[in-house]
C-alpha cells in the first residue's frame, strides 16, 4: 500500500464532471507526475487529496488515514504547494516560513530553527528579512514551497510549483524536491510541461477531461506506442486515407495525422532501415522522415489525439 | 494559534495602516465639524458667546440713551451687544463676527408711546450660523413680551412719558413720574412676588446620586458616529478575509487544519482588537479634543467591545455569502451605512420615520449600542446596558457559528477564492 492510495476519485462541478474514478498509488520517495494539459482535472485532484474539495465519491488514504474520516490525521502528515502563491506579500520571507511552521503545529522555538534551514536550503537566507513582494518570481515560488515544509510532511503535494518562471529557477526549484524524494518523501507532482515530468518523476499519470488515461514509468508509457521509435513524416497527406496503404496499418500505428505532417511508431521490433524503406514506399511524396524516440507528447498524442502543447 | 494568528494580521495591518487610519480620521473630523458648527467647544459655556449689533435708526432720547450707555460695547460671559449703524451691522454679519443685529427702526419710541399703530423692531440673523441667530431671536421675543406687558398696563403714563422723553422737562416733574411709576410697579409686584401659582423643581431619585451630567453635545454626536464607524471599520478588518481567500492562504490553512472556525476566530479577534483600538482612539481622543467626559468607562467599554464583536462576526457572514471579493466590499459597506443610518448613528433616532422607529430601528443592535452610549451620558442607561452587551455577544456567537457553517459549504462545494 502506498502513503497516498487514491481510490475512484469523483468531483463534478453541476453538470460538468472534473474527475471521473481516479485511482493511483503514490510510494514514499518516490515522485509521481499527474501529467495534463490545463482543465484536465489536476488541481481538482490535488484539492481534493489537500481536504479542500469534498469528493462526490472514492476515497483518499494517507498512510492509512481516510481525507473524509480522520481528517486531521492525514493532513498532519501532508505538505501543500498550490498552483497560485499562498503566502503574505507584506511579510519577510523569514516570517512566512515562521507563521506557517506555527501554523503546522510547531512550537516558536522549532519553527525559528526550521525556518533558518529553510532558507538556507532555499538559498534565501540573505534575503530573509525583505518583504515577499519585493521578491523575483522564482524567489517567491521557492518561499511557497519551503512554507509546506516546515513540519517535515512525508507527502508533498505539489500543483505546478514551476509555472512562469524563468529556467534557471526552475531548475533550483526541481533540484530541491529531487533533494526531498532521496531523504523520503512520497511527492505528487503535478504539471502540464512535458519535459518535467520526463526527467524528474519516476512514474508519470497522464490525465485529461478528467479521466486518468494511463499510468506508468516512462519507458512503460513509451512501450504503449509499440515500440521505442516513432516515425515523423512531413508531405502533402490532404486526403490522405492510410487505410488505403497495402499493409501500412499492420506495420504502423498512426500517432498523429495532418494536412503536413504524420507521425507513426512501428508496430512490433522491426528495424529502422526497413521501417523507412517501408515509410518511403508510401503513395506520396514524402519531403522528410524524421526518426525519434517517442517521448511523452506521443504517448500523449496516441491517447488523447492532441498535443499536450497544443 | 489565534495568538499566532493575531500577530501575524497585526504585523500585516501595521505594514499596511492607511486603511484603517482614514476611518478612524473621518469620525473626528465629521465630530468636529459638526460640533464647531453648532456651538463653541468651551466647558462651562456649551453655547458660547452670543454677539450681536443694537442699531438705532430711531434717535430718540431713549435710544440714544441706550446707544450712548454700549459705548464700545457690553460684555458679559454669554453675552456681547455692540452699537453700529446699518452698513457696518450688516458687515460685521457677513464677515460672521456677528450672530445678527436688532434694528429699532425710526420713530418706533414715539408710536410705542403713543400707541396709535403697531411698532416693530427689525432683526437680521446670520445665515452662517444657527444656534446664535435663533437665540437672539427668542431673546427678541422677549423683550417684545415685556413692551407688549409695558404697553398694556403703563397705557396711562406713555404720554407723560412721551414728553420727557422728547423734550427736556422739569426735574420736578420728571421726579413726580418716576416716583408714580416706581410706585405702580411696586403694588404691581405684589402680584408677582409671591406668584398665585408656583411650582417646585424636583429630581428623579436616580439622577440625585450622581452629578448631573451636562449635556455635551460632541459627545452625542462621537457616540453615532463611533457606532457607524466602527461598522466600517469591521468592513476593513472583514476585508482583510476576503484577502486571505484571494491569496489562498486560508485554502493554505485548510490543507493543515480539518477545521475553519479557528481561522476564522483569528481573523475576528484582530477585527475586535482593532476595533477596539479604534474605539479608544475615537472615544478617548474624543474626550481630550472635545473636553468630553465619558459617564461610566467601563460599561462604555464593555459596549464597545461587544459592540466590536458583532460587527465581526456580522461581516464575516457578508463575506461567507459574497463568494466575489468587490461585490462583498460593497454589500458590506451598504450593510455597515444601513445600520449605521436607520440606527441613530446619524442623527436622532427619534427623527426617524415612524415606521422606522417603531418595528425597525428598535430592533438593531447599532441602536442598541448608540442609543444606551447616549443614555449613559445623559446621567441613565442603568439595567440596560447588561441587557444589550448581553444581546449584543448572544448575537456574536450565532453569527459566527453561521459564518463558520456558511465557508465550510462553500469551500466543499468548491468556492475557495
Amino acid at each position: 500500500m502506498g502513503l497516498l492510495s487514491i481510490e475512484q476519485l469523483t468531483k463534478s462541478f453541476g453538470p460538468v464532471r472534473a474527475v471521473e474514478a481516479v485511482s493511483f498509488k503514490v510510494q514514499a520517495g518516490e515522485i509521481y507526475g499527474l501529467l495534463g494539459p490545463n482543465g484536465a482535472g489536476k488541481t481538482t485532484t490535488i484539492s481534493m487529496i489537500a481536504g479542500l474539495l469534498k469528493p462526490d465519491g472514492g476515497d483518499v488514504m494517507i498512510a492509512g488515514n481516510s481525507i473524509r474520516s480522520h481528517a486531521q490525521q492525514a493532513k498532519a502528515i501532508m505538505g501543500v504547494v498550490p498552483q497560485e502563491l499562498a503566502i503574505y506579500p507584506e511579510l519577510s520571507g523569514r516570517e512566512n516560513l515562521e507563521f506557517w511552521g506555527r501554523m503546522a503545529g510547531l512550537s516558536a522555538a522549532d519553527a525559528r530553527v526550521r525556518t533558518r534551514e529553510l532558507l538556507e536550503a532555499l538559498t534565501l537566507t540573505d534575503r530573509a528579512k525583505d518583504a515577499v513582494s519585493t521578491y523575483s518570481g522564482g524567489m517567491k515560488r521557492r518561499i511557497n514551497l519551503g512554507c509546506a515544509l516546515l513540519h517535515r510532511p512525508q507527502l508533498l503535494l505539489l500543483d505546478e510549483p514551476t509555472v512562469g518562471i524563468d529556467p534557471q529557477a526552475r531548475q533550483n526549484i526541481l533540484d530541491f524536491i529531487r533533494g526531498l524524494r532521496a531523504k523520503g518523501t512520497a511527492i505528487l507532482y503535478t504539471t502540464h510541461y512535458l519535459e518535467e515530468a520526463e526527467s524528474l518523476c519516476q512514474r508519470i499519470g497522464i490525465i485529461d477531461h478528467g479521466q486518468l488515461l494511463a499510468e506508468g514509468t516512462l519507458a512503460e508509457l513509451q512501450e504503449r506506442l509499440g515500440g521505442d521509435r516513432v516515425f515523423v513524416l512531413e508531405a502533402d497527406f490532404s486526403g490522405a486515407r492510410p487505410e488505403t496503404w497495402g499493409a501500412f496499418q499492420q506495420h504502423f500505428r498512426t500517432i498523429k495525422l495532418t494536412e503536413r505532417q504524420l507521425v507513426v511508431a512501428a508496430v512490433g521490433t522491426r528495424e529502422p532501415a526497413a521501417c523507412l524503406q517501408e515509410l518511403l514506399a508510401l503513395p506520396m511524396r514524402v519531403e522528410n522522415i524524421t526518426l525519434k524516440r517517442p517521448s511523452l507528447n506521443d504517448v500523449f498524442l496516441q491517447l488523447t489525439g492532441k498535443d499536450l502543447r497544443e | 494559534m489565534i495568538g499566532t494568528l493575531l500577530a501575524k494580521d497585526l504585523r500585516r495591518a501595521g505594514r499596511n495602516p492607511l486603511p484603517w487610519l482614514v476611518y478612524l480620521i473621518i469620525p473626528l473630523c465629521i465630530t468636529a465639524m459638526l460640533g464647531l458648527t453648532f456651538g463653541n467647544r468651551s466647558e462651562k459655556n456649551l453655547l458660547g458667546q452670543v454677539r450681536f449689533a443694537l442699531v438705532d435708526e430711531d434717535q430718540s432720547r431713549l435710544t440714544q440713551l441706550l446707544s450712548r450707555a454700549l459705548g464700545h460695547g457690553f460684555t458679559n460671559e454669554s453675552l456681547t451687544v455692540v452699537s453700529l449703524d446699518r452698513a457696518a451691522a450688516e458687515r460685521e454679519i457677513r464677515a460672521s463676527h456677528l450672530g445678527g443685529a436688532v434694528v429699532i427702526p425710526p420713530h418706533f419710541t414715539r408710536d410705542y408711546f403713543l400707541s396709535n399703530q403697531p411698532v416693530s423692531l427689525e432683526l437680521i440673523k446670520n445665515p452662517a450660523q444657527s444656534i446664535h441667530p435663533a437665540v437672539l431671536e427668542e431673546a427678541g421675543g422677549m423683550v417684545v413680551a415685556v413692551l407688549n406687558a409695558l404697553d398694556r398696563n403703563f397705557q396711562a403714563d406713555f404720554t407723560e412719558w412721551r414728553t420727557l422723553i422728547a423734550a427736556p422737562v422739569e426735574a420736578a416733574q420728571a421726579a413726580r413720574l418716576f416716583k408714580e411709576t416706581g410706585t405702580k410697579l411696586k403694588t404691581f409686584g405684589q402680584y408677582l412676588d409671591p406668584p398665585l401659582v408656583s411650582y417646585d423643581r424636583s429630581q428623579a431619585p436616580a439622577s440625585t446620586a450622581k452629578s448631573g451630567p451636562a449635556f455635551n453635545l460632541f459627545a452625542y454626536l462621537l457616540a453615532g458616529m463611533a457606532g457607524m464607524f466602527l461598522l466600517f471599520e469591521a468592513v476593513n478588518g472583514m476585508s482583510d478575509l476576503q484577502q486571505e481567500l484571494r491569496l489562498r492562504t486560508f485554502a493554505r490553512y485548510q490543507t493543515l487544519h480539518a477545521q475553519t472556525l479557528p481561522f476564522l476566530a483569528g481573523k475576528m479577534v484582530f477585527t475586535v482588537v482593532l476595533l477596539v483600538l479604534c474605539a479608544a482612539i475615537m472615544l478617548g481622543g474624543g474626550a481630550l479634543v472635545f473636553h468630553i467626559h465619558w459617564q461610566q468607562p467601563l460599561v462604555l467599554a464593555g459596549l464597545v467591545l461587544s459592540y466590536a464583536g458583532f460587527g465581526a462576526a456580522l461581516m464575516a457572514v457578508l463575506v461567507a455569502l459574497m463568494p466575489d471579493e468587490r461585490q462583498g466590499n460593497v454589500l458590506s459597506t451598504i450593510a455597515a451605512m444601513g445600520l449605521g443610518l436607520a440606527g441613530g448613528c446619524a442623527f436622532p433616532a427619534e427623527q426617524l420615520p415612524v415606521f422606522f422607529r417603531e418595528h425597525i430601528t428598535c430592533h438593531l443592535p447599532s441602536y442598541w449600542f448608540v442609543n444606551t452610549v447616549r443614555q449613559l451620558q445623559a446621567g441613565g442607561g442603568d439595567g440596560l446596558w447588561q441587557l444589550v452587551i448581553l444581546k449584543l455577544l448572544l448575537i456574536t456567537g450565532v453569527l459566527t457559528v453561521l459564518a463558520s457553517v456558511l465557508f465550510r459549504r462553500r469551500f466543499q462545494l468548491g468556492g475557495q477564492g
